[in-house]
């Protein structure tokens, strides 16, 4: 399983931890899958690294002496295009949804694998490279999904939905396996303007979730992630 | 209860005495003519009795002296005069004052006696009381407060309070009856009498040093000079002085003997009952102590044989490697770190299951409590598990199910250890149900699996922590720890998480909690 094809041009990888255990153990792992890797151990040096080597992904670790991750991701947004990949430990959501909503693309709990810290690289690198912004039409076990017309079938049946829940099921698919905030959700179905809360957002998720998933069964496809916002099912997950 | 001696000053009973015998005077003397005086004289004898009754001996003596004077005076020829006619009439008089003094004195004794007596019952009634409330009453302040409401009650006092204080600790008031204005040098008095275990203000009571409610102590005492306006007795116990019991009467009535020995009474019980408190609470202590020190063996003994079995094996395994040198297969060394990494990874989970565990157990994991469709919470717990086994899994789902208010990080993590727990100790090509359903302003979660169930006898320990029951056959993999980190999730949301037998086989673990939608109609 962990056995993967390297990427065809070699990508760079920023990690920026002041955890010196941490930065030559993600080196080797990464470096063993043909990543090439460059380190940082604070996030003043993370941001001259980024501006002169230009990584293709960066990894950053919230907690760091100094300038804090937050600030740090915070920075590199205002010029930095990639995807970047959030280290936090478990007590730290509000930082977690912080960074998030700051424009961060996903996050990893402490610990975490080797596995799953591979799986998320590739997957923000490949959805970076463009390939999930032009899908038109996607498939996620017995839903069908059709951005372009907005329209949705449940094992062939079309389903009703409403703009906003079409608008909120869009954005959770395009996103799958990876959480999207209840601030980002709100920002893109309502307008960053919207000061509407969360208790809202969650009526139509519930209304959504009543139309998609069926009666009698769990949630599939759309699966909330405490305290942060709500994830669609990835494929491994369904 | 009345207290006899402080019924009346004794002028009321000097008092009594003269206008009794006047009103009877006033009375027999328009008939003077008609009566002979030795009829007036056997008048009078059951009023100086009554008197004798009423205020005792002393007013009867003197109830006798101003009978006999006024019946020489107004009822005995010549009248208005002290001078008496014949012998006959004075020995007469002279009997007459001697049978009036004798039976007064008899009549008061008796009624004197009666009184004590009654007194004595009041007493004992009143001990008996605390006795049995003392025995009875668990709570502490319950039985305190009964304590001094009595002594207010019996003693007809403004105040009393009980203080607790073992020498070398600031007296703590436990209760207090009557008027709340504490006396201006209580505190003083207080720490006085619980320093020397001397009372204050307590008539004939031993080792009193103070029959006068006034302390002049030296140096080793706080008080100097002060008024005591109450009496403070030390509650003493073989062992010490457990506190100081405090009885205040209204302004200028002194205690009496008779209220000074109800008091201390009162007091060795009050002491009993605090030194018994007292001890108790040491015991209870002490048994807690002794428990948890056990306790912390066994845990500290699974924890390091938990920690440093996956330690020992990675060890083992690579310094193995290393002695190899470069002799071995590319083969052999991603063998050997394939199963390295599965040590490390169970060694991760064991010290992250630890920490959540005793986080969960101090409360320092507090749940974060929102309103959780229970749908989505077992969608979360079935994406959790790994592609592989997601098919032995079965939902059992009646639609209309409640919402439950529940921190969802916590009980989707409770959830999936029951759910892990099965699936780890059943047969692979066995199915594993996971069902929700109300009942009544609950609801419950189960899982049940179809494999060798749970031994009635191991019912009360699956949930200990690291606990292997005899039917896991099969090499542990899990680290010991989740169905007791599942408990004390369930614990934190005011639930509870059972194990029994499902029908037909395996075992069913049933997670209770409260609904947060109240039920359809």
């Amino acid at each position: 399983v962990i056995a993967e094809t390297a990427p065809k041009r070699s990508s760079r990888v920023l990690v920026i931890d002041d955890e010196d255990q941490i930065r030559r153990a993600l080196k080797s792992v990464l470096q063993a899958r043909h990543y090439e890797v460059d380190l940082a151990e604070t996030a003043e040096e993370g941001l001259e690294l980024t501006a002169t080597r230009v990584p293709d992904i960066i990894v950053l670790d919230l907690t760091l002496p100094g300038m804090s991750g937050l600030e740090a991701c915070r920075r590199l947004r205002e010029w930095y295009h990639g995807p970047i990949l959030i280290l936090s430990v478990r007590s730290g959501d509000d930082d977690k949804i912080a960074a998030l909503d700051l424009g961060a693309d996903d996050y990893l709990t402490k610990p975490f694998s080797s596995g799953e810290l591979l799986a998320r690289v590739r997957a923000l690198l490949r959805r970076t490279q463009g390939a999930d912004t032009s899908v038109n039409e996607m498939d996620a076990g017995d839903l069908h999904i059709d951005f372009a017309k907005r329209a949705v079938r449940l094992q062939g049946e079309p389903v009703h939905l409403t703009r906003i829940e079409f608008d909120i099921l869009a954005l959770l698919a395009r996103n799958a396996g990876r959480v999207v905030t209840s601030r980002m959700l709100i920002d893109t179905v309502w307008g960053p303007e919207y000061e509407g809360e969360t208790q809202t957002l969650r009526v139509h998720i519930s209304n959504l979730r009543r139309k998609i998933e069926a009666p009698g069964d769990v949630s599939r496809y759309v699966l909330t992630e405490p305290g942060v916002g709500f994830r669609f099912a990835g494929p491994n997950e369904l | 209860m009345a207290m006899e001696a402080r019924a009346g000053a004794p002028w009321r009973g000097y008092a009594l005495a003269f206008l009794t015998v006047a009103a009877v005077s006033a009375v027999l003397l328009p008939f003077r003519a008609l009566l002979a005086p030795n009829t007036v004289m056997l008048l009078y004898v059951p009023v100086i009795i009554a008197v004798a009754s009423l205020a005792g001996v002393r007013a009867s003596a003197t109830a006798a002296v101003l009978a006999f004077l006024t019946l020489d005076f107004l009822f005995v020829p010549p009248y208005y005069r002290l001078t008496v006619a014949s012998v006959a009439e004075w020995l007469g008089l002279l009997v007459f004052l001697i049978v009036a003094l004798v039976s007064g004195q008899q009549a008061a004794r008796l009624r004197a006696r009666e009184t004590a007596a009654v007194r004595r019952q009041g007493e004992l009634e009143l001990l008996n009381r605390l006795a049995f409330r003392i025995a009875s009453e668990k709570s502490a302040s319950a039985v305190a407060q009964f304590l001094v409401s009595q002594v207010v009650e019996v003693l007809d006092g403004v105040r009393a309070v009980l203080y607790a204080g073992r020498l070398g600790e600031g007296p703590e008031c436990l209760a207090q009856a009557g008027l709340e204005r504490p006396s201006g040098h209580e505190a003083e008095f207080v720490s006085w009498v619980l320093a020397t275990g001397k009372a204050v203000g307590m008539p004939g009571v031993h080792g009193v040093p103070y029959d006068q409610r006034i302390v002049s102590v030296g140096a080793e005492g706080a008080v100097t000079g002060a008024v005591a306006d109450a009496a403070y007795l030390p509650l003493q116990t073989s062992t010490g002085i457990e506190g100081v019991l405090v009885a205040e009467l209204a302004p200028g009535v002194a205690l009496t003997g008779d209220d000074a020995r109800v008091l201390s009474a009162v007091a060795n019980l009050a002491a009993a009952s605090l030194e018994r408190q007292r001890l108790e609470g040491e015991a209870a202590h002490v048994v807690a102590l002794r428990e948890a020190d056990g306790l912390k063996t066994t845990l500290v003994r699974s924890v390091s044989h938990e920690l440093k079995t996956p330690l020992a094996a990675a060890t083992a395994r690579v310094t193995g490697l290393v002695d190899e040198g470069g002799s071995c297969s590319a083969e052999r060394v991603h063998d050997e770190l394939m199963a390295v990494a599965e040590d490390l990874s169970r060694l991760d989970d064991s010290i992250g299951a630890l920490l959540d565990l005793s986080r969960l157990e101090s409360d320092t994991w507090q749940p974060r409590m929102e309103m959780e469709d229970i749908r989505d919470l077992l969608g979360t717990v079935r994406s959790k598990v790994t592609a592989g086994r997601r098919d032995r899994l079965m939902f059992v789902l009646p639609e209309n199910l409640p919402e439950v208010e529940v921190d969802h990080a916590q009980l989707t993590r409770a959830i999936s250890n029951l759910v892990e727990n099965a699936l780890a100790y059943t047969p692979p090509d066995t199915t594993v149900t996971i069902g929700a359903e109300r009942a009544g302003a609950n609801v419950r979660i189960w899982v049940q699996d179809q494999g060798a169930g749970v031994p009635d006898s191991e019912k009360a320990y699956v949930f200990e922590k690291f606990y292997r029951g005899s039917n896991s056959t099969s090499v542990p993999s899990g680290t010991g720890l989740g169905l007791a980190i599942a408990r004390e999730i369930v614990r934190t949301h005011a639930g509870t998480l059972t194990v029994e037998d499902a029908v037909p086989n395996g075992a069913r673990f049933v997670m209770t909690l409260p609904a947060a939608t109240p039920e359809a109609e």
